[in-house]
Formats: structure tokens, sequence, C-alpha cells
């Protein structure tokens, strides 16, 4: 195999048919920017019908082209047909690369048409770089739970494929292109042939509670909390600041809170106004996910790496912290 | 009578890794080790359905030789065989090639209806495991299982999550499961299965006795990905620590500069 052979970046645009999941389009704004240092072309590949006012969000993200599949199995998700898609796409134009936003169903899918080319996969990239000496992508992610950066790069296999949890790049359209080369494809999956199959689907009800990712105050509670019965003042600091609790990934795993509170990039990433945290360690997977105007950190150990992130920091007992921080906003609210 | 399989890893305890500052390697030497914890999640679905709809349920790993605790720790609370994949020429695989091996080795035990997955390991956590296994197998595919409704006549009818709601999906078998952990959390085992799985027979693979095993496609040649270089991440400088002495007045003083800044 020869690499070189190999040439140009697709992302793929997750949709439900009306509209395009945003992670795509993170993806196209930040592979704009890596194609336009290697040289590479950026195509968007759309599988299914999406309306055009949605495919013009994916031009105006800097596509130099659009792969629209059409055919049979695209109805809903289904990990057999949209595999099989990218695996003819891919053996008949040879990309480079392969970006699929890391969504519940582009985790399922993407590792699979990985296997089907022989090829490396990757996942949770925070950073991608490129290395001219070798013509590799480097895919550079928090490893170890945050402890170290590990650089990941499919040396000498093509397409090099990644998953990239959404939130991680910014949404930030380079403008359209004047020309954009538009690649009709019919590749039919045989619907017989799709061995788990969509019957129903049932939203979610609507909890506020548990939507935080734009709250304008969050107060987030990391593992340093001991126990369950420990929770309630930090939802009680929360409402004094009219904001919502979230948590970090080991509250999740403990069973204390819902992985929608989970903040980090593996769960939610917020945008806040005031976000102070207590007990929380600070492992880049976290720290990934909050972008906040104001930055409080609370935790007994002086050395915790969330001081780092920080613009205020106070070293001491979270939950005393908390009870003296309700303590005072109650006596100026009067 | 479904033949199930439950794929385990046994992993260093992540909070204990430290990397040695000089060199840049990763220090596992001395570092407990413990079951996966989503694994755990996986075997309990596992044993759910044998409870509900009747079944044999093997165990399968790939470490080095200690990863038996593992399957010992697992055969304790539900597995009926286990099966160990070691040799120093599978290390350093990524799950290319670590789903290859399995595969291999599993087709060894005959063949499985039904296929438990955690959904990622705590370590690598890339999560690309099952979905690779799953290709490997031929096998259907439901991740995030978030409840087992049936399981009859070749079919699987299951619930999985979604980021904004729940699908419900019928796959045919052979298929490959992960969990949630909602309805399947871990149980501990009882006495009885703690002793007998102390002294269990476990299979060992090697890469001698496997069957049709492909040297290239096994450890590191195997693998599609690889690792030149670790980091430790780069931190921001510190923000500003309010140390006045007693938490009343850190709290007052904290609430005064966020009074100023505007963020109260």
């Amino acid at each position: 195999m020869q690499k070189s052979d190999y040439k140009n970046m697709w992302v793929y645009i997750e949709h439900d048919g009306k509209t395009a999941a945003p992670v795509g389009l993170e993806l196209c704004c930040e592979l704009r920017r890596l194609c336009d240092v290697t040289g590479d072309k950026l195509y968007a590949v759309i599988l299914g019908e999406l309306p055009a006012a949605e495919t013009d969000k994916v031009r105006d993200c800097g596509v130099d082209g659009i792969i629209q599949v059409r055919g049979t199995g695209y109805e809903y998700f289904n990990t057999d047909a949209y595999a099989n898609a990218f695996t003819v796409l891919s053996r008949k134009y040879n990309p480079s690369a392969i970006f699929v936003g890391g969504t519940i169903n582009g985790r399922d899918f993407a590792p699979r048409f990985a296997v089907q080319l022989d090829t490396g996969c990757t996942s949770d990239a925070m950073e991608l770089e490129y290395d001219p000496a070798t013509g590799d992508i480097q895919f550079i992610e928090p490893a170890v739970g945050g402890k170290i950066m590990a650089v990941i790069t499919v040396p000498e296999l093509r397409p090099q494929v990644g998953t990239i949890r959404p939130g991680t790049f910014k949404y930030a359209p380079a403008g359209r292109k004047a020309e954009i080369e538009l690649i009709e494809e019919e590749i039919d999956f045989d619907p017989a042939a799709i061995r788990c199959r969509h019957l129903d689907f049932i939203p979610d009800e609507m909890d506020p509670e548990l939507d935080i990712a734009n709250a304008d105050c969050i107060v987030c509670v990391g593992n340093g909390l001991k126990d369950s019965e420990h929770l309630e003042r930090y939802r009680v600091l929360a409402r004094l600041l009219g904001g919502k609790i979230g948590c970090t990934r080991p509250l999740y795993d403990r069973g204390i809170l819902p992985y929608k509170l989970q903040i980090g990039q593996s769960g939610v990433m917020v945008k806040t106004k005031l976000y102070i945290s207590f007990g929380v360690s600070g492992a880049v997977n976290h720290t990934a996910g909050v972008d906040a105007d104001m930055f409080v950190a609370v935790d007994k150990n002086p050395d915790a790496q969330i001081f780092n992130y920080c613009d205020y920091g106070i070293v001491g007992d979270m939950d005393e912290v908390c009870d003296e921080m309700i303590a005072q906003l109650k006596a100026r609210q009067g | 009578m479904l033949n199930i399989l439950v794929c385990v890893k046994q992993i260093p305890d992540i909070d204990l890794v430290k990397m040695d500052p000089e060199t840049g390697n990763l220090v596992r030497a001395g570092v407990p080790t413990l079951t996966n914890p989503l694994d755990l999640n996986a075997l309990e679905a596992a044993v759910q359905v044998k409870e509900r709809f009747g079944g044999e349920i093997t165990l399968i790993t790939m470490g080095p030789p200690m990863a038996e605790s593992t399957l010992r720790e697992c055969l304790a609370v539900g597995g009926d065989e286990a099966v160990l994949i070691t040799g120093r020429p599978f290390g350093g695989a990524d799950t290319l090639s670590t789903s290859y091996t399995i595969v291999k080795a599993a087709e060894m035990e005959g063949k499985f209806d039904l296929i438990f997955c955690g959904k990622e390991s705590q370590d690598g956590a890339t999560g690309q495991m099952a979905s690779q296994l799953a290709e490997r197998f031929d096998a259907a595919q439901i991740s995030c299982c978030f409840s087992i409704e049936d399981v009859a006549d070749g079919k699987i009818r299951a619930t999985r999550t979604l980021e904004h709601g729940r699908e419900i999906v019928e796959a045919t078998l052979p298929c490959l499961v992960t969990v949630e952990k909602d309805n399947f959390y871990g149980r501990l085992p009882n006495l009885e299965a703690y002793l007998a799985a102390k002294t269990a027979p476990i299979t060992t693979y090697t890469e001698n006795n496997i069957d049709g095993l492909d040297p290239a496609k096994i450890g590191v040649p195997g693998s599609g990905t690889i690792v030149p270089k670790i980091y430790p991440p780069e931190l921001p400088e510190p923000g500003q620590m309010i140390r006045t002495g007693s938490v009343k007045s850190d709290v007052g003083r904290l609430i005064e500069l966020l009074t100023d800044k505007g963020s109260l």
C-alpha cells in the first residue's frame, strides 16, 4: 500500500433527516484548517436525504466537495448499511482520512468500517496536527485518566479513521468556496440484510435540571464528595446562585448523579458564566469540557491540578466551604 | 440453549499510575489491577440473560498471565467457562489486532449467539473494541443497551440509550451487546461460587495453539495505530489562591471578588 495514493479528507455529516448534528459541522471547520496545511481537499459525506438549508450549512464550512449517497438502507441509523457505505466509498475514492463525530452511533459504526478496510482507528482526539515528515495526522488525546497526553498515528495504513467527541472543536465556518464539487453515489443496502432493525424511538422527557450545557452558573461536584448524603448542600448552593449542579465522571461511575450531568470530554461540554468546582481534581478530560467566564475551584489538596484552570481557588474542606458560601449568600440576600 | 461470550479486561488502577518525569514512560510496576468496571455490567447482563432464557457463559480475556485473577473474579459472579489469551507476541496490540486475536481464540470454543462487552475500558478508553469484535464475529450489534426485552427465535429485542431518547431495536443472533449500567449493576459472588472459582480450570491460548492465527495480524505488527509520543498535559498558570486564614474570611473575600467582577 502506498500512502501517497490516498488523498483528501472526509467528514461524515450525521443527521436525522431534518437537521445536521453540530459535530459534523464542527469537524468540517477544524478539518478545513488541517486540509489547508496538508493540501488535501475536504469532502463532507452525507448518507440519505438532508434538507437543502442544512446542506447549505455544510457548504458554509469551507468544504471542497460533498459526497451525497442515496439508496436503500439509510432511513434510520444502522451499523450494517452505514459501515458498508463508507467501505464502498473509501475503496472507490481512497481518502487519506475519514472523520466521524463521536456520538453514540458514530462510535458504533466507525470502528466497524475501519476493520472492513483493515485500517487504524483512533477515538477522542482533542487536537489534530500534521507531520509533514511522515504525512501522518497526529491525533493528540488525553490518556490514563488525563494524566498524560498521547500522540497517536496510523503510520502505515489508510484511510486514517478518527472519531471526535461533539464540542471538541469550535463551529466557526470559514465561508463557502466558489466551487463545490458534488459527487452523487447510489449505494443500495438491502433492508432485509440490516441485522439490527429500528423499531421505535422514545424521546427523553425534557428535564430542565439535566440540561446544563448553557446554564448561567454551574456548581460542579467531584470525586471529593464523601457520599450522596453530602450532596444536598451543593443543590442548595446552585439554587441560591440561580444555577444547576453538574459532576465529574467518578460521581456518575459511583451512581450518585446521572450521566447527563457529567461534564467533560466524554459527557456534556458546558458554556457558562460562573463555574464553581468542589472536590474536582482537574483531569484534562474534565476541564476540556468547561468554557467558563469565571472559574472558581475548591479542593482540599493544595496541589490539585484544578487550581491551574481556575481564576480563584480556595484550599479547604469542600462541605465546609460550601456551607459557608450558602450562609454568606443567604445573609447577603437578606 | 444460548451460547454466551463475555469479554473482560484486567486494567491497572489508573488513579495510581504515574508518569516517570525523567523517561516519560508510564510506571505500572506495583500498581494494583482491577477488572474493568464496565465489563462487570456486561457480565451482569449476560448472567441476567442466562437466568431468564437459559444458556452457558464463557468468559474471555487477553493479557498477561496474572489476568487469570480477573477471570476467576468473573467466574465467581456467573461464568461457566473461562479463556485466557496470553503471550508476549500479543503485547502492544491496539484494537485492530486485539479484536482479531480475541475472535480467533473464541472460535476455538465454538459459535456464540450473544457476545457482551463493556462500553469501554477505563485505561485505554477508546470504546472501539466492541464494534470491531462485532465486525470480526460477523455479528449484529446493539451498543449502549439499556434493557433487554426478549431473546427468542434467533432474535434479541432490546432498548438502547441514545443522546436524546431511547431506541427500541430488534437484532438477529449472533449479536454483540454493550450495556449501560442502569439495569445491570454488578452483583457480588456468593461464598460457594467464590471458592469454586478459585480452582476452576481455565483454558489458555498462546500464539502457538490458536488455529489459523496469522502472526502478522497480532500484537504490534497487526496494529493499525501506534503511540509515538506521550507527554504531560501543559497546564495553564495557576489562578489566584485565596488564603486569608479562615474559611469564613476566604469565602467572604471570594464573594467580594466575584461581585466586583460582575459574576454574582
